[in-house]
């Protein structure tokens, strides 16, 4: 099964995307995906509900978020009402220790994502400012890395035995499915998604070469 | 000052006017230059001459920000415009322009720590014609409240 | 140069390519720009200045770089309404390098006959230093 586990839409403060045309551009395209994840900058996005456009696709669309910290942005997955008052989505400095243990105590799991980028990926902070302790997945495949970016964190996730992720980063509609995650079982909703990156089975991918 | 008291003193009103003609050699220059070949935005002897659509986002008012808004310009870049076209801009027109900060946020990119200030311009003809509405998404890096 | 036939919206297909082209963001029509948009800062027409203030190099201004993507939908379908145009400058497009223009229409509105589109300038890299969308009646 193939997701692509970043993406923006609209709902984003720099998303262009509505969610629908990212459903017929999948499907008019003939991508071999099956299915995103929609990971709002700072923020959950409680409102929106896909189901119906889920039924009329077919394909898996779930809820996340792109959160910031001192050591960049990273990407959680099964957000709850116990993570939302564990710390504030809206911040930009939300320490990175906290963001990843208070996921795993509440049942969730954080991924740093685009970690090779300047400022905004965590290991450029790794070299200037420590380790940090509970990282186990990163984002390796970020399809709006630029050039080197991926391969930074190829080499960390490969230096520190994490598992890897892959996500477009799509802003617009016709970026989706740049980049996306394989796994070896099915995902049928987003406690199915934590179960299956909890149990590690799964790679980056970039879908139309791989 | 955090970006949500900014945004709580800074929005919604406006901070500046300006007023300015528009020539055809303008218009010509800005259109030809983007690589544009239609006539009606290259041609002064055109029939239905005007300005590009997005030409009116060349045009910022006597100020970027408001009095006493509390950023350091050097550390500023332009990250994105945006504009809503309504009516097209002719030569000889005098434009009226008025600006607003419409929105004020804090986020992290490559640069870092950024404060997005939306600067808001709308344009209108001397038939006061709105023709319109431009929006400048300036990026102050390194933002410290 | 001919112009391009009239685009029918009934012809427009949903992931339809606009035509791509190569800008011309030589100095030497950045400076023909930056004169008729009175944006004769340094950063845009002199290398040495953009390189003293901390750029690689001349920068293509923003709405330089936006405006080519209106001519290239006009290329496209010389009669759409150009309704909005959203352009994000994620990264400097440099003056006198190569870059190219594309566009992909992204949704078709029956009713109102808008047609939306992503549009996309990038670099000698394979980088986007500028994305958009635009919508257009046809």
């Amino acid at each position: 099964m193939i997701l692509d586990l970043h993406s923006h839409s609209i709902a984003s403060d720099d998303g262009r995307a509505k969610v629908e045309n990212y459903c017929q551009w999948i499907e008019r395209k003939g991508l071999p995906l099956d299915g995103f994840v929609l990971t709002e900058h700072r923020q959950f996005d409680d409102a929106s509900d896909y189901r119906a456009l889920e039924d009329r696709f077919g394909l898996l669309i779930l809820k996340a978020s792109e959160v910031e910290t001192e050591y960049g942005h990273v990407l959680v997955f099964g957000v709850n009402d116990d993570l939302r008052a564990a710390f504030d989505f809206a911040r930009i400095d939300n320490p990175i220790a906290m963001v990843l243990a208070e996921s795993e105590r509440c049942g969730a799991v954080a991924v740093p994502c685009h970690p090779g980028r300047p400022k905004v990926g965590m290991c450029a902070h790794w070299e200037t400012r420590g380790p940090v302790e509970g990282v186990r997945i990163v984002e390796t495949l970020n399809g709006g890395s630029r050039e080197g970016e991926n391969e930074i964190a190829e080499r960390y996730a490969e230096e520190h035995g994490w598992s890897r992720i892959g996500g477009s980063d799509s802003h617009i509609v016709s970026h989706i499915g740049r980049c996306a995650t394989r796994f070896e079982e099915d995902v049928r909703d987003i406690d199915g998604l934590v179960r299956a990156l909890r149990r590690g089975r799964f790679d980056a991918v970039r879908p139309e070469i791989d | 000052m955090t970006a949500e008291e900014l945004k709580r003193k800074f929005t919604g009103w406006v901070f500046d006017e300006i007023d300015l003609d528009i020539t055809s050699e303008s218009l010509v220059g800005f259109a030809t230059a983007c690589g544009e070949t239609l006539p009606k935005f290259t041609d002064p002897t055109d029939p239905d001459f005007q300005g590009v659509p997005n030409y009116l986002t060349r045009i910022h008012g006597t100020r970027a920000l408001p009095e006493d808004f509390p950023v350091e310009m050097h550390r500023c870049f332009d990250a994105g415009k945006s504009v809503e076209f309504h009516a097209p801009v002719r030569p000889g027109d005098r434009i009226h322009g008025t600006s607003e900060i419409a929105d004020i946020y804090e986020k992290s990119g490559r640069t870092g720590s950024m404060l997005f200030i939306v600067h808001r311009m709308n344009f209108f003809d001397q038939r006061k014609t709105h023709l319109a509405t431009v929006d400048w998404r300036l990026v102050q890096r390194e933002f410290d409240a | 140069m001919s112009t391009p036939a009239p685009k029918r919206f009934e012809d427009v297909e949903f992931g339809e390519d606009l035509p791509t082209i190569s800008p011309d963001v030589s100095l030497a029509n950045v400076k023909i720009f930056a004169g008729a948009a009175q944006m004769m800062a340094g950063r845009f027409i002199d290398h040495e200045d953009a390189r003293a203030n901390g750029l690689p190099g001349a920068i293509v201004p923003g709405i330089m770089s936006q405006g080519i993507l209106v001519a290239l939908i006009h290329g496209w379908a010389p009669n759409a309404e150009v309704l909005s145009v959203d352009t994000i400058f994620r990264a400097p497009l440099l003056v006198d390098s190569q870059p190219t223009a594309s566009g992909v229409v992204t949704d078709l509105d029956e009713e109102t006959r808008v047609v939306e589109i992503d549009l996309v300038l990038k670099n000698e890299k394979g980088e986007t230093p500028v994305v958009g969308t635009a919508r257009v009646r046809l």
